[in-house]
């Protein structure tokens, strides 16, 4: 018979869980209703032909094409550099640190996590001025830069997420694989790393969400309101959040802020897109390891 | 022949002496048991035949292990000693059935992979061998692709004894193999051990005397982490 505290606690976790579904589907809910009357061609691509614009033949002047390319390449490069450094550092702190540098470095990630994004895009823009006067004229806010600031950002999600998902591992299929004659190494990679996907993913899932979303960082490092598709990684480029944020801000008519709704719902897609090649990713790299004959 | 020569060994977790001054001989090609009560190290002194302690921390250990491989006494706590080669001729099953979170073929295959074997064919076929030396092979043939996890106790217990035989160990350490199973599958198990004594030395530790009596050549008795009896 269930005690009437464990009916509570009951009760309010379903609360809470519905809560949360239906904040999630007001949200998504508002947004479709909102602009998916201004998901079109025209909103992608203005009046430049879409082939045109996709083969770079054409640039788009009045459309939101240069900014999910922008976008697109924004969360490449900053999930490229921060996922092996994240992995590696997860790895070193679970397997290879003693107790105190162990503690050392949780401390010093722990405040990384804290500081606030906007901070660390003010000092991705001191860092491009200073390269910019002491290393080349060349470098200035750009895509590059923005990379960077936001690996930075993402680097403790990454960290904290692999560390944990290797320490709780348990003792019994550690000493499996060591037991069987492997190295320490072979045993990370073989056997731990796989068995730990799952958590690992959920960090670079976070990552990406983080990446795809921060206009603070971004706003300081390089994005513009109108700059085209990047043409390199030290190039100034465009970005839906930024979008997103002057459009809906300084917005003219009802048109630009249904634009507005519209790049929304596309920077949702972009994320789902993301999120799905990880799901992808994490299911092929288990099958690999755990079931290829 | 001695295979395994224990001298003067002591182990201890936080201070705390679990063995004391172990000496002892284990002959080549027999089935040795260690029986005692609970806690008196007799998981501990397999775990020191195969350096498996050494990743717990404020486990101590000194004294001397030395095994003969090849004709050779080495001590295997030599600091130039290799691990990973002493673990792949000094095999161990556990005393709960752990198969790697794997298909039934990766986890009879896992430490040919381990040992730098690559040809597909020639691992398919002792992966085969295995299993038939396990009289498991039946059972599992159709579904070599499976989680090994969804198979029984029994045969997943089968299926380490085959894991840990693929490489065809010198030693074979077994830690209370047949306690998480029913008499038939233990029965199994115990024949198994039989057939297999022709290739490799066995040391197992059990608590079921009757086990003992069925199976064993030597018979050493801990009590308080030091040996008080051993007998034929």
């Amino acid at each position: 018979m269930t005690r009437p505290v464990d009916k509570l606690i009951i009760i309010l976790s379903w609360i809470s869980g519905i809560m949360l579904l239906g904040a999630i589907s007001s949200i998504i809910g508002y947004l479709l209703i909102k602009g998916i009357g201004a998901i079109k061609l025209s909103l992608i691509f203005g009046e430049t032909n879409p082939f045109d614009a996709l083969l770079l033949k054409k640039q788009v002047f009045d459309g939101i094409f240069p900014a999910i390319a922008g976008t697109f390449s924004l969360v490449i490069l900053s999930v490229g550099f921060a996922v092996p450094v994240g992995l590696a550092s997860g790895i070193y702190l679970s397997e290879y640190a003693g107790p105190k540098i162990k503690k050392v470095f949780n401390f010093f990630f722990d405040i990384l996590a804290g500081i606030p994004s906007i901070v660390i895009g003010l000092f991705g823009f001191s860092m491009a001025v200073f390269l910019h006067k002491h290393l080349s004229q060349y470098i200035f806010p750009c895509l590059l830069i923005s990379s960077l600031c936001l690996a930075f950002l993402v680097l403790p999600y990454i960290v904290r997420t692999t560390q944990v998902s290797l320490e709780n591992i348990p003792e019994q299929i550690r000493l499996t694989a060591l037991a069987l004659g492997a190295t320490k190494l072979q045993n990370i990679f073989y056997v731990l790393i796989p068995k730990s996907l799952s958590g690992i993913v959920s960090g670079v899932i976070l990552s990406i969400g983080r990446c795809a979303e921060d206009t603070a960082v971004i706003m300081l490092t390089g994005v513009v309101a109108t700059a085209g598709v990047p043409k390199s990684i030290l190039s100034h480029y465009e970005a839906l959040p930024f979008y997103i944020y002057y459009i809906s801000s300084q917005y003219s008519n009802t048109e630009e802020l249904l634009s507005g709704y519209g790049a929304s719902i596309i920077l949702l897609a972009i994320c789902s897109f993301f999120f799905f090649i990880a799901f992808l990713v994490r299911n092929r790299l288990k099958y690999h390891a755990f079931y290829r004959m | 022949m001695i295979k395994i020569k224990i001298t003067r060994l002591n182990f201890s977790y936080n201070d705390h002496y679990v063995l004391k001054d172990i000496t002892a001989e284990f002959q080549e090609n027999s089935i040795t048991a260690i029986v005692g009560p609970s806690g008196t190290g007799k998981s501990t002194l397999l775990m020191t035949l195969n350096r498996l302690w050494e990743g717990i921390p404020n486990a101590r250990m000194n004294g001397k292990v030395e095994i003969r491989f090849a004709g050779t006494l080495y001590d295997i706590y030599d600091r130039y000693y290799s691990l990973p080669e002493l673990r792949k001729l000094v095999g161990m099953v556990f005393q709960t059935p752990n198969p790697l979170p794997m298909s039934i073929y990766r986890n009879i295959a896992f430490p040919l992979k381990l040992a730098g074997h690559k040809k597909k064919d020639d691992i398919s076929d002792r992966v085969e061998q295995a299993l038939k030396d396990v009289y498991l092979w039946g059972d599992v043939k159709d579904r070599l692709s499976e989680n090994a996890l969804g198979l029984s106790g029994g045969q997943q217990q089968r299926l380490c004894m085959a894991r840990a035989l693929i490489l065809e160990p010198d030693i074979l350490l077994l830690d209370e193999p047949t306690s998480s199973l029913d008499t038939k599958a233990g029965g199994v198990i115990e024949d198994l051990l039989q057939i297999i004594k022709g290739r490799c030395t066995i040391l197992v530790v059990s608590h079921y005397l009757d086990q003992v009596k069925r199976i064993a050549d030597t018979v050493m008795e801990l009590s308080n982490g030091a040996f008080i009896k051993g007998e034929a």
